[in-house]
Parts: C-alpha cells; sequence; structure tokens
C-alpha cells in the first residue's frame, strides 16, 4: 500500500474532479454544486457552505482514494485504466446511492416527501441526480472518470 | 344532483364547482358530487391517474357520494384548514363526506401521497356509491389489479395505488359500489400512491388521525397571518390555496394543478400550467412577506435562484417543479378535453420565448426582502446584478410581453416599465450591498434611457394614457402595476390617466377587465376577463389613495370567487363562470396583495432606511 502516494495523489484527484463539476457548472450543465451541498451540512450562508463543503469533500476524496489505492495494492498493479474502471464504479455508486439517500441525512435538503412544515432549502438532487439537470449524470460520470484515471496515473508513476 | 346552469365538463360540471384537495405535492380537484376528476402523481405534474375532467370517462375518475338522487346542501372547507366537507340531503338524511390529502408525511412510515375521504350520516342510513376508475397518463393505460385484505391494489410498473376500505367493502375498479352508510358508523377510504418504492397501507382510522393531525398544523399556520388584515377569510383562504399550490420539496409555486382547461369553452385556448413562472414565485414573495410569513417568501426566493442557476443571467420563461426546462409543449390524442375544448396539451410552448418583465418581478422581489430588512447573500445579490446587467443590455429588443403573445415580438411597454424596475430596485439594492462604480452608472444611465423612451414612444398624449406596445393604440391591463414602481409620482396625470383608460376601455362589466382588447393575439375565439388585473386595479386605485373604491372593487371581486373561494385565472363577463387552469396561483397571490394594498393605503407608509436594513442577517 502506498501511503504517501494515497496521501498526495487523493487530494491531487478531488482537486481534478471538483474542477470539472465546477467548469460544468460555469458552462450550464448541472445545478449540481458539491461544495455547497456538502457545506450546508454546516451552514445555510451559500458562500461560507462553499468553503467549507470544499474541505468536506476533499476529505471525502481521500476517503475514496484509501479504496482505490487498497485495490490497486490488492491486484499490484496501477494503471490508468483500472483507475477508470474504479471511478466508473465510484459514480454508479454515488448516483444511484449515496445522492439519493442524502436527503435521510442533510438538515438542511428537502426530500421529494417533503410537506409544508419542511424548512430545508436545498432541492433533494433524486435518482441519478436529475433534478439538477437533466446532464447532471453525464456530467457526474465524467467527473469520477477523471477521477480514477487520475489516480490510476498518479500511482501508476511511482 | 342540482346542477348550476353552466355546463361544460363531466357531467356537467362547471370549472368553479371543483374544490381543491392538496398536500403541497400534488393536488386533486373534485367535483359537488364527490368525484375527483383530476389527480396527478407523484406531483403536480405527474401523469394523472384521474383525468376525467379534460379527458372523460376514459380518463378515470374516483367518485364517494350519494348513490341516488340527492341535493346539496353545504360545501366549505372546514375553517382555515385544508380539508373539504360536502354536504347531501338524501331521503330525509344527511350525508357528509369529508376529504383532504395529508401533507406532512415526513419522518414516519407513511406514503408521500395519502387522500383521506370519510362518509358519515345524519338521522338515518344512506346508500351511497364507490365509483373507483384509475387510468394512468396520456394513453388512459388500465391497471393491473389484485386485491389483499381490505385494500384494491392497482398497479402500472413501478407506480401502485392503493385503495384501502373498511372490511365490508371490496371495491372492483371500473364498476360501482354501493355500501350503506349509518349513522356513528363512518366509512373511510384511504388512497395511497407509491411509485419506485413499497406501498404503504394505512389503517383508515389512523389516516384519519393524520387529516385532524394536519388540520391543527394548518389553524396554526393561518393563526399566524396578520391579524389587521382587511378581508382576512378570503384572504388566508388564498394563502391555503397558494401555499397547497407550492411544491414543498423544491419550494416551487405550480401556476395551477391542472392542464387545458379552456379560456375559450370549446376553443384551443387549452394549455398546461402544472409548471412554474418565476413571476408567480416573485409576487407570491412579497404576499407572503406581506401577512409575515417568511419562510415561505424565502423559499420562493431559493427557488428561484436554484432554478435560474443554469441559464443564469438569461431568466426562462418558466420552469418544471425542479427548475429544469419544461418539456415540448404537444397535444394529447384522444383526449375530449374539457366541454370539447381541444386540444389537451402538455408542455408549453411560452418556455422558449424573451420576456423582458420577468427580470422586473424578480429583482423587486428581492427589493422587498432587502427594504424588510433582509441583507442578500453575496451568491443572491451576485444573481441580482446579473439579471439587472442583461436588462440593461437588452432593454431595447422587442419581447413576448407578460401575455406570452405566440407571434412576433413587440416592444411591449410593460415590459419596457418592469425592465426600468429591475434597474431601479437593483439600483436601490446597492445602497446597502457592494456595487461597482461603473456598473451603478452604466445602470442609472439605462433606466433613465428606458424612462425617457417609453414617455414618449409609449406613451399617447392624446388620451393621457400609457399604451400596450409602441405606435399601438391598444390598452394592456398589465400597466396597472405602474403605480407600484415608482417611475412616474403617485400623483402623476400619467399614472391616473393611464388606471382610468384601462378601467374604462378594458372593462368587461363589473370589477371584471379584459387584459387587452379581446381579439387581438392571434389565436381563434374569444377569451374572458382576467381576473388577476382586476385585483392589480384593486392595488392600483389603494396605492393612489382611492381607498374606498379599491374597497368597494375588491367586495365585489370576492362575490365572483368560487363557492370555495377559489378563483380560475379568467371569467366569462356574461355568467361568471370561472375560466382558465383552476386554481390559479397568480390569481390569489394577486387577491393578497390587493388586501395588502388596501391595509396599506389606510396606513402610514414605512421604509426600513439602508443603515437598519444593513444591520440585519444576511439569510437570502
Amino acid at each position: 500500500m502506498d501511503w504517501a502516494g494515497w496521501a498526495l495523489f487523493g487530494l491531487l484527484a478531488t482537486t481534478a474532479l471538483t474542477a470539472v463539476m465546477i467548469a460544468a457548472q460555469l458552462a450550464g450543465l448541472t445545478r449540481l454544486d458539491l461544495p455547497l451541498v456538502l457545506g450546508t451540512l454546516t451552514t445555510a450562508d451559500p458562500d461560507r457552505a462553499r468553503v467549507a463543503g470544499f474541505f468536506i469533500h476533499l476529505a471525502a476524496g481521500q476517503g475514496f482514494a484509501l479504496g482505490y489505492a487498497a485495490t490497486f495494492a490488492l491486484v499490484h498493479r496501477a494503471t490508468w485504466w483500472l483507475g477508470g474502471l474504479l471511478g466508473a464504479l465510484h459514480v454508479v455508486v454515488a448516483l444511484s446511492v449515496l445522492l439519493p439517500l442524502l436527503p435521510g441525512v442533510h438538515p438542511r435538503m428537502a426530500s421529494h416527501r417533503a410537506g409544508p412544515a419542511s424548512t430545508a432549502a436545498l432541492e433533494p438532487p433524486g435518482l441519478f441526480a436529475l433534478n439538477y439537470g437533466i446532464q447532471t449524470p453525464a456530467v457526474t460520470v465524467v467527473a469520477h472518470l477523471v477521477y480514477g484515471v487520475v489516480l490510476g496515473l498518479l500511482l501508476q508513476a511511482r | 344532483m342540482r346542477r348550476p346552469s353552466m355546463t361544460g365538463g363531466p357531467a356537467g360540471a362547471p370549472i368553479g364547482s371543483y374544490g381543491l384537495l392538496g398536500d403541497t405535492r400534488t393536488a386533486a380537484l373534485v367535483s359537488d358530487d364527490g368525484a375527483i376528476d383530476w389527480l396527478c402523481v407523484p406531483r403536480f405534474d405527474g401523469e394523472p391517474i384521474f383525468g376525467r375532467l379534460v379527458g372523460g370517462a376514459p380518463a378515470g375518475t374516483f367518485r364517494l357520494g350519494p348513490a341516488g338522487p340527492a341535493t346539496l346542501v353545504k360545501r366549505q372547507y372546514r375553517r382555515h384548514t385544508a380539508t373539504l366537507e360536502t354536504t347531501w340531503a338524501v331521503g330525509g338524511h344527511r350525508l357528509t363526506l369529508a376529504e383532504a390529502m395529508v401533507a406532512e408525511v415526513g419522518g414516519r412510515l407513511l406514503p408521500a401521497t395519502l387522500l383521506v375521504r370519510r362518509l358519515t350520516a345524519e338521522t338515518g342510513p344512506v346508500d351511497a356509491v364507490v365509483e373507483f376508475d384509475p387510468r394512468l397518463g396520456a394513453e388512459h393505460r388500465l391497471p393491473r389489479v389484485r386485491h389483499r385484505r381490505r385494500a384494491v391494489v392497482c398497479e402500472w410498473g413501478s407506480l401502485a395505488v392503493s385503495l384501502g376500505c373498511p372490511p365490508e367493502l371490496t371495491v372492483e375498479p371500473g364498476r360501482p359500489t354501493l355500501v350503506t352508510v349509518v349513522p356513528g358508523r363512518p366509512v373511510t377510504l384511504v388512497l395511497a400512491v407509491a411509485r419506485h418504492e413499497p406501498l404503504v397501507h394505512v389503517d383508515p382510522a389512523a389516516a384519519w388521525d393524520l387529516v385532524l393531525d394536519d388540520e391543527t398544523r394548518w389553524r396554526a399556520w393561518s393563526a399566524e397571518v396578520d391579524q389587521s388584515l382587511p378581508f382576512r377569510e378570503p384572504v388566508v383562504r388564498s394563502l391555503l390555496t397558494l401555499r397547497l399550490l407550492t411544491y414543498s420539496p423544491s419550494q416551487a409555486p405550480v401556476a395551477a394543478p391542472t392542464t387545458s382547461l379552456p379560456e375559450d369553452p370549446g376553443g384551443v385556448r387549452n394549455w398546461d400550467y402544472r409548471y412554474v413562472w418565476p413571476r408567480d414565485a416573485s409576487i407570491g414573495i412579497a404576499a407572503f412577506l406581506g401577512v409575515g410569513k417568511i419562510h415561505e417568501a424565502r423559499g420562493f426566493l431559493a427557488w428561484l435562484l436554484h432554478a435560474s442557476r443554469l441559464q443564469r443571467p438569461r431568466l426562462p420563461v418558466l420552469f418544471t417543479l425542479y427548475g429544469r426546462h419544461a418539456p415540448r409543449e404537444r397535444d394529447l390524442a384522444g383526449w375530449s378535453g374539457y366541454a370539447g375544448s381541444v386540444p389537451v396539451r402538455t408542455g408549453n410552448g411560452a418556455a422558449e420565448q424573451h420576456q423582458l418583465d420577468g427580470y422586473g418581478w424578480v429583482v423587486d422581489a428581492a427589493w422587498v426582502l432587502v427594504q424588510a430588512g433582509h441583507r442578500l447573500y453575496a451568491e443572491t445579490w451576485r444573481a441580482v446584478r446579473g439579471f439587472a446587467d442583461l436588462v440593461a443590455r437588452r432593454w431595447r429588443e422587442p419581447d413576448a410581453g407578460i401575455w406570452e403573445i405566440r407571434g412576433d415580438a413587440a416592444h411591449h411597454v410593460h415590459s419596457k416599465l418592469m425592465g426600468w424596475l429591475a434597474l431601479d430596485r437593483a439600483l436601490r439594492i446597492a445602497d446597502t450591498h457592494r456595487l461597482p462604480r461603473r456598473q451603478r452608472q452604466r445602470w442609472q444611465r439605462e433606466r433613465d434611457a428606458i424612462a425617457a423612451e417609453v414617455r414618449v414612444r409609449g406613451f399617447d398624449p392624446a388620451r393621457g394614457t400609457y399604451v400596450r406596445s409602441y405606435g399601438s393604440s391598444d390598452l394592456d391591463a398589465a400597466l396597472l402595476v405602474l403605480p407600484l414602481l415608482g417611475i412616474d409620482d403617485l400623483e402623476s396625470p400619467r399614472v391616473h390617466g393611464t388606471i382610468d383608460a384601462v378601467r374604462d376601455e378594458l372593462s368587461a362589466g363589473g370589477p371584471l377587465l379584459y387584459r387587452y382588447p379581446p381579439g387581438r393575439d392571434g389565436l381563434p375565439g374569444t377569451e374572458g376577463a382576467f381576473l388577476p388585473c382586476s385585483f392589480w386595479l384593486v392595488q392600483a386605485l389603494a396605492r393612489i389613495g382611492r381607498h374606498t373604491e379599491a374597497t368597494e372593487l375588491f367586495q365585489s371581486l370576492l362575490e365572483h370567487a368560487s363557492p370555495l373561494g377559489l378563483y380560475a385565472e379568467e371569467m366569462d363577463p356574461a355568467t361568471g363562470a370561472h375560466l382558465g387552469n383552476y386554481p390559479q396561483t397568480l390569481t390569489h397571490a394577486a387577491l393578497i396583495q390587493a388586501a395588502l394594498a388596501i391595509r396599506d393605503a389606510g396606513q402610514p407608509r414605512h421604509h426600513p432606511t439602508p443603515a437598519v436594513a444593513a444591520e440585519h442577517r444576511p439569510d437570502h
């Protein structure tokens, strides 16, 4: 297990993933704003939330990178395509499990069952995060493939 | 059943005879003979499972009411709740149907859509009938039916609907089932809907308790409304209607829960209103804020910002409940339409239009919040600046206008005025929020340019009134917002002249107004009087100090409400029949604002100073 590689490259891969998502947002492709979604776990102010969310996202990315690094260690190889495969698996879980489950734990995210007493402000992402724009699944897939490929390439290089 | 004279829909039910049941996620329309003729699931813009209102018998219905001849005795909402009660006289006895959808289902094992209907009899047993005939979607698909203990379950793939019944009752979809209701032994039916999740069956007694819990919550919600409001009862009903039509998961106010209820019975003016217009949300912000409902006002602004995120600074004319692009407009083949009004449409073609006025409504809503002492988040202010920049850049272009005329774009005076409003309110917000000097100067320059141009090209000095568009002699009832803007002084002859001219020339009789001269929209057929305009007239009169006139007009308009206090978009001036999609968010929001204007006309105006506003916490 390459602990130093995991520590450094996990951060780099997560930054790359975040950059893809932000670029897609700015290009008007999706309303999924991961730093905002995660940061509003801690504050309602969108600007502060984005800062907090960026660091939460880095930490989460580091956690996922541990799984990638462990898998590379297990199969004794790290390649870009293996990283991409893991990225594909990762994004399926993120879109079909993690994001749809988020309204259950997020204090500021409504669920599709929200009623008049709900004070939540963020819309629920829905299956495949489609509520944040029809191109959201495509953008998210690309971002996670980038994440996996970056990790595979960088860990391969070591 | 006795029926009012105007006929049209299923079994001749007038649009205004329908009651609204809602849970803030979707809504049902129920006729005064107990038939739910419209219900889309799981959301306002989902597929209908009961669509008889515009699809005829093949589109399905769910009737619960007297089995034989009956006379409607009383129909009302339980005070300050969303529970509807209908009482019939049947052969010397009385039968009452109480019904509601359960709004609060969070945190408990309950279906997201839960409709509860309870029949009770007084003085003697009464025969009632259950007609349960759900059909799904555009093709009226029949369900796969299975019976389980105390429920019949109808399935269409991932969608399932169950009807929970008392043990003595076995309901077969598509066939009438008779049941005798005995005094002291109510019959409760529970409709539960599940999509992409397991059905949750709720015991009828427990379901009724949920309705009672909701009633308590709605009463508490209503009690928070400013007690000093004039005409408080109809205003509270409008607020409840507005809230029931607000989709809680995203805080988006749907324009109406229906599609294709006709503006011209038998004609083609049938549109799908199950979408969200930023204009409605903006007016709703002022309406809710005016009665002290801060949370709802914040929710609308949050939705506006979230929904417009992808296309900012462009503000689309309308969105879906989740802020997506509205589906393309198409006709539903085989749908007979209300009173033969075809086509029945889904989707809305206005989504592609450029309407300058939308920016004015939205920026003004942000200003209303700032004026009330709330500071905008930096992100919100960025969005507002983007809208103002776009107006400064594009106000010289023609647009489709507030009435979404589907012909060539024109230089609509109302649109220009709303562009002025966007820049003016953005400048006012900038008094307490950071703005680069050059940007401020550009907004000031363009705002003044709009005012100068409109006063020359959009004003008819001979008649002393603003007109509908440059070079036109037509008037436009949307110009009644003039006294709210501040572009001209309230005492200005331009303001008074425009109000009087609109009232005279666009009058449809009594308190009713046409929105523009009939027949000037390029569509075949005619349309009714446009109800929000009448409430705007009340607001305008109150604003310019004609308080008595405004109050009398408002009272007269209240007499035009449906028996349950609801309003459609339009009204037939000859018969008083409600026309168009129903009930209508814009009409109810305009009613609330008119009442607020009457209240404010009797009070000294107070605006928080910028310094006061700046001291408040940021929360938008």
